[in-house]
């Protein structure tokens, strides 16, 4: 019998290749679903506050159908608010009221808990603080987060509140490196401009001003006056590494990670002066740790938060009440407040109010009482918008390098990469909660604004996971849940000509002397330590005027 | 006249008909080998060794009957087809071991893979003896021929059941066994090729195919170290008795005929040799000074090991074992050579058995010990160092009775130097008075501990329980002394914050790792 062969030969050869294409087949069909999120749960669970888009109508609210009095009305419950009202507390000022407009408190310091981990979902650190800064010493005494001094006087810290080591990592060249300056095949001539950075930002560190105070210091009104640094804030931090002769492009990476993490900024859009203060501000000394060290929890700045919340509570502290216009009266000034819940409105008649509200929601409130000049200071503030998602894993996929640390972050991606949120938590969990943060820094913040808040949740998991896949291979797999939350107006922008221009000054100025203002953006940067001094430095001033 | 039909006709010789019988040996023996390699290598894989064996062995079988079923579509030159399902064979089942080893761990269903692998072997196997049976069908009688080929059969079966665990795995190990058999099949192929006049037409196609799959397994043969290697740390010199890999960690255990040894995550934990010297060296120096002890905790020592020395001694009331992992303290509450071993310890009424994270339930407990034993894995990675900080020894502390006794199981002071003064600086600074020892284990080397008082109460007096094969006061005093090449180093204090004893241990043992 006679055949073809090579019918014959090609029919081998089918059979012998058979094999290992239904082995292929067999490996693929696990790693290929239709849809690879299909089975990750979740959605977008903040963005722009709810409560605060009936500000655009307020016609439509229902009329006041009665008053309470109080002697201080504050409004927003985020850390400067609280930090306020602690203040007014310990300064034993009774009738005090707070009202905040969302169904949580905390302002960017909220946070969040699953059976996994708590997470935050907004600020999660603060570095060791400067021990001159004595109002924020004596708060982490209060709260145990400073457990006593050391012979010398300098602070002993919680070990379970300082973060853990492995702090932080790098994904770079196919790797994790220890660290996040990038260190893996940095050629030489770059490692020698890190050299001239680092060394420029030690004087920074210690430089003094002609007016013997700090060039850069927390809280930054601290700092010096001196023009030769204040002149920084005029330009971008962009221009000014450029014009040193800083080229590096790895080091140019490593200082817009700062300004993003810190600012939301990039390069270009960030002051010189505030580049540098995110460097060489941290002075913070402690007796178990060095000036790097920070402070976390897994549940983020929400310790603090809620630390304040809890030394500041009587009873006077509500959510959902919208404050929806400011008006003067002959005994002080009314507040209308919408309660959310209840569908009904009241005033407040307050001898003061405490307005510890960003600006551009201030501006919407204060109608008639705000000047002109204080309208055209509004139009400076600029806001950065972020993306902030709370994702859970049914464990950490294999990966290269370094072991996981509890700030991660992913060399030349949009994002300034994840937090461990079990990291401080002690317990050997194999599931975890990784908290992923990504700024939105490359268009106009309010086209940013716009988009980000017409994206879709299935957008955003596409956009998050390639991220991560980059860095994890196989990382949507063991995704189970993700939430995220859009902050439209996540944090103030330290523009250039901000910190040190005329706008932030005039928007905290007090209005005759009854409506007083506190808020982070009033400073130019959007950090913990900022927005506790605000409500202090407020409360101080309403308590001279009582 | 039955036995002259049942001579062999001109067509094929004598030789030629001895040859296929013994191809049917060969085939059977192969067959057999490929089932009992993916039942082993699955029970090794993936734990559960019953479960395992069992689904391989019914797959296998299953793909058998397809594949005799499938026999019957295969018509025109038998014997080329033969020689063809014979290479495959050779290819398939000879290469099943290694690329499931090397795959094992990159594959998200790996189980998949592995019955494909094991449905393909069967399905050419049981083309085999059905082609060889029509192939034979006019050469012999219907009864010799069935009888021939099945008693060939099962001879093949027994040899392989026999040097499949006596030979085999002992001294070629699971990837050479597998690539061994597949070039033995590729080699009847060869055979019969040369052997029939009829195979010469396509017989160059079919050595190409041959020589290349010849030089691929030859290859992988002298690479089988490194697929190995490649697939898991797993250079265990004797013969795996159990394993397992739980939510936490894989469990291994070998046995020799002298000794079992226990591996977690290829980390050598004891051998039954010699760990009495270990473990009468972790409880006795301390338990000789507690005539009065009642409540006691260890924490790790899911073996049980500790707590059968500590239940020595009546006084003792209550004893809690603090054990992360419950397919750990399972396996040694149920497992009879391993009860054998503990005497039972972990069911003993006394004992409390508690699977949780240790440092959160020491956080949270209130209540006080007199002895704390703390027998957790070297600090190799950062999440067993969290149990060596500062701040878990001041957990500690707290619930140390005020006469208590804490023993720490502190890494090698020979190898891990810096690493165990680190872990005795550590405890002191917290406001202990440690007491460092060591000893000798053959198995380990020299092995260290730290013991813990709040005050001066300790004293190397006491009573000891009846039977000890190593402590007594003498051995004590001499364990705590330490040569030269051992003394005390100057070290940092270990702290969540820093994490200095998981960079001495890497920097201690890196050279000593593999």
């Amino acid at each position: 019998m006679h055949t073809d062969p090579k019918y014959n030969r090609r029919i081998f050869f089918k059979q012998l290749l058979a094999g290992s294409a239904l082995l292929t087949a067999g490996m693929q069909t696990s790693c290929k679903n239709k849809n690879p999120l299909g089975h990750i749960t979740g959605g977008i669970v903040g963005a722009n506050s709810k409560a605060g888009h009936l500000l655009r109508n307020i016609d439509a609210l229902p009329k006041p159908s009665r008053q309470i009095n109080a002697d201080v009305l504050i409004i927003g419950s985020g850390i400067s608010g609280l930090s306020a009202k602690r203040w007014l507390h310990q300064s034993r000022i009774k009738n005090v009221m707070l009202i905040e407009m969302d169904d949580h408190f905390g302002g960017n310091a909220h946070h969040g808990k699953n059976a996994v981990s708590a997470y935050p979902w907004g600020a999660h650190y603060i570095p060791v603080p400067d021990s001159r800064n004595r109002e924020l010493i004596d708060f982490l005494k209060e709260t145990g987060v400073i457990t006593g001094f050391d012979d010398t006087g300098v602070p002993v810290y919680n070990e379970y509140y300082l973060c853990m080591d492995p702090e932080e990592r790098l994904f770079i060249n196919g790797m994790w490196q220890d660290g996040i300056v990038p260190e893996a095949g940095v050629p030489a001539a770059d490692k020698e401009q890190y050299r001239r950075f680092a060394s420029m930002i030690n004087e920074f560190k210690i430089a003094v001003g002609t007016d013997g105070k700090d060039a850069f210091a927390i809280p930054l009104d601290h700092s010096s006056a001196d023009e030769q640094y204040r002149k920084l804030d005029k330009i971008t931090f962009g221009q000014y590494v450029r014009d040193l002769g800083f080229t590096s492009k790895s080091l140019l990476w490593y200082l817009e990670y700062g300004c993003k993490d810190d600012y939301g900024c990039n390069l270009e859009t960030t002051s010189a002066w505030a580049g540098i203060h995110y460097f060489a501000s941290r002075k913070g000394r402690g007796s178990n740790t060095g000036a790097a060290g920070v402070l976390t929890w897994p549940e983020g700045n929400g310790f603090l938060m809620e630390n304040l919340k809890k030394q500041s509570d009587n009873g006077d502290i509500f959510s959902s009440q919208l404050a929806y216009k400011i008006q003067e009266h002959e005994s002080g000034t009314e507040v209308y407040v919408y309660d959310v819940n209840r569908k009904e409105s009241y005033t407040v008649l307050a001898k003061k109010v405490l307005m510890a509200s960003p600006q551009y929601v201030n501006k919407h409130l204060l109608g008639g009482l705000g000047s002109a000049i204080r309208e055209k200071a509004v139009a400076d503030f600029h806001y950065a918008p972020w993306v902030i998602a709370n994702i859970t894993l049914s464990k950490m996929p294999r990966q290269r390098g370094f072991p996981l640390c509890w700030d991660n972050v992913i060399y030349g991606t949009a994002s300034v990469g994840y937090v461990d949120a079990n990291h401080q938590g002690l317990v050997n969990s194999i599931k975890r909660v990784i908290t992923f943060y990504l700024p939105l820094v490359n268009e106009q913040p309010d086209v940013a604004r716009r988009k980000a808040l017409a994206t879709k949740y299935e957008h955003w998991l596409e956009i998050i996971t390639a991220e991560l896949e980059h860095a994890h291979p196989g990382i949507t797999e063991c995704i189970e849940h993700a939430d995220v939350w859009i902050w439209g107006h996540g944090m103030i922008a330290p523009c250039p000509g901000f910190v040190w221009g005329e706008s932030r000054r005039v928007a905290a100025a007090p209005i005759a002397n009854k409506v007083f203002f506190a808020h982070s953006d009033l400073c130019g940067i959007s950090i913990f330590e900022e927005a506790f001094y605000q409500g202090i430095r407020a409360a101080k001033e309403i308590i001279q005027s009582l | 006249m039955e036995k002259t039909k049942s001579q062999p006709t001109n067509r094929v010789g004598i030789l030629s008909h001895l040859l296929l019988l013994l191809s049917v040996f060969v085939i059977a023996t192969c067959g057999l080998i490929y089932e009992l390699i993916a039942g082993t290598l699955a029970s090794y894989l993936l734990g559960d060794s019953i479960t395992q064996f069992s689904t391989i062995i019914g797959t296998y079988l299953f793909a058998m009957g397809i594949g005799s079923w499938f026999s019957k579509y295969l018509d025109g030159d038998l014997l080329r087809w033969f020689i063809r399902i014979e290479i495959l064979v050779g290819i398939v089942g000879g290469c099943s071991a290694p690329i499931l080893f090397a795959i094992f761990e990159h594959v998200a269903s790996f189980r998949l893979v592995l019955y494909t692998f094991v449905g393909m072997t069967g399905i050419l196997v049981g083309l085999e003896i059905p082609l060889l049976m029509r192939i034979l069908k006019n050469n012999f009688v219907f009864k010799d021929l069935v009888s021939n080929i099945f008693t060939f059969d099962y001879i093949g079966g027994l040899l392989a059941s026999l040097i499949f665990p006596l030979v085999l795995v002992p001294y070629l190990g699971l990837i050479r066994t597998s690539l061994f058999f597949g070039l033995l099949n590729i080699f009847v192929a060869l055979l019969l090729l040369f052997r029939f006049k009829e195979a010469r037409q396509y017989r160059n196609r079919f050595i190409v195919i041959i020589s290349l799959s010849v030089i691929v397994f030859l290859v992988a043969f002298a690479y089988a170290e490194k697929i190995m290697a490649y697939s898991e740390s797993m250079t265990f010199q004797d013969k795996v008795i159990y394993s397992k890999s739980t939510q936490y960690q894989r469990i291994v255990i070998t046995k020799n005929n002298r000794e079992l040894r226990l591996f977690l995550n290829g980390n050598l934990q004891f051998s039954s040799a010699d760990e009495y010297r270990y473990h009468e060296a972790l409880i006795h120096p301390a338990m000789q000074a507690l005539p009065n002890a009642k409540n006691v905790m260890v924490l790790g020592g899911g073996d049980g090991l500790a707590v059968r020395e500590l239940l020595k001694y009546p006084q003792l009331q209550s004893i809690k074992l603090i054990d992360l992992d419950p397919g750990m303290t399972r396996l040694f509450q149920k497992n009879e050579m391993l009860t054998q071993l503990n005497k039972h310890a972990l069911n003993d009424k006394k004992v409390q058995v508690i699977n949780t994270d240790a440092y959160n339930f020491v956080r949270t407990d209130s209540n006080k010990y007199q002895l704390i034993i703390i027998d957790f894995p070297d600090p190799a990675n950062y999440s067993v160092g969290k149990l060596y900080t500062n701040s878990f020894y001041k957990e500690i502390y707290r619930i140390l009775a005020d006469d208590g006794i804490v023993v720490v199981q502190s890494t090698s002071p020979y190898i891990g130097r810096r690493s165990f003064w680190c872990i005795d600086h550590t405890i002191a600074s917290v406001g202990f008075l440690t007491m460092p020892y060591h000893t000798y284990v053959p198995s380990f080397g020299e092995w260290g501990y730290v013991m813990a008082t709040k005050n001066h109460s300790w004293k190397n007096d006491g009573t000891f329980a009846a039977g000890l094969r190593y402590v007594n006061a003498a051995t004590i005093r001499d364990m705590m002394f330490f040569p030269p090449d051992m003394a005390e180093v100057p070290t940092e204090i270990n702290r969540l914050n820093n994490q200095v004893l998981v960079h001495y241990f890497e920097n201690d043992w890196g050279p000593y790792a593999h």
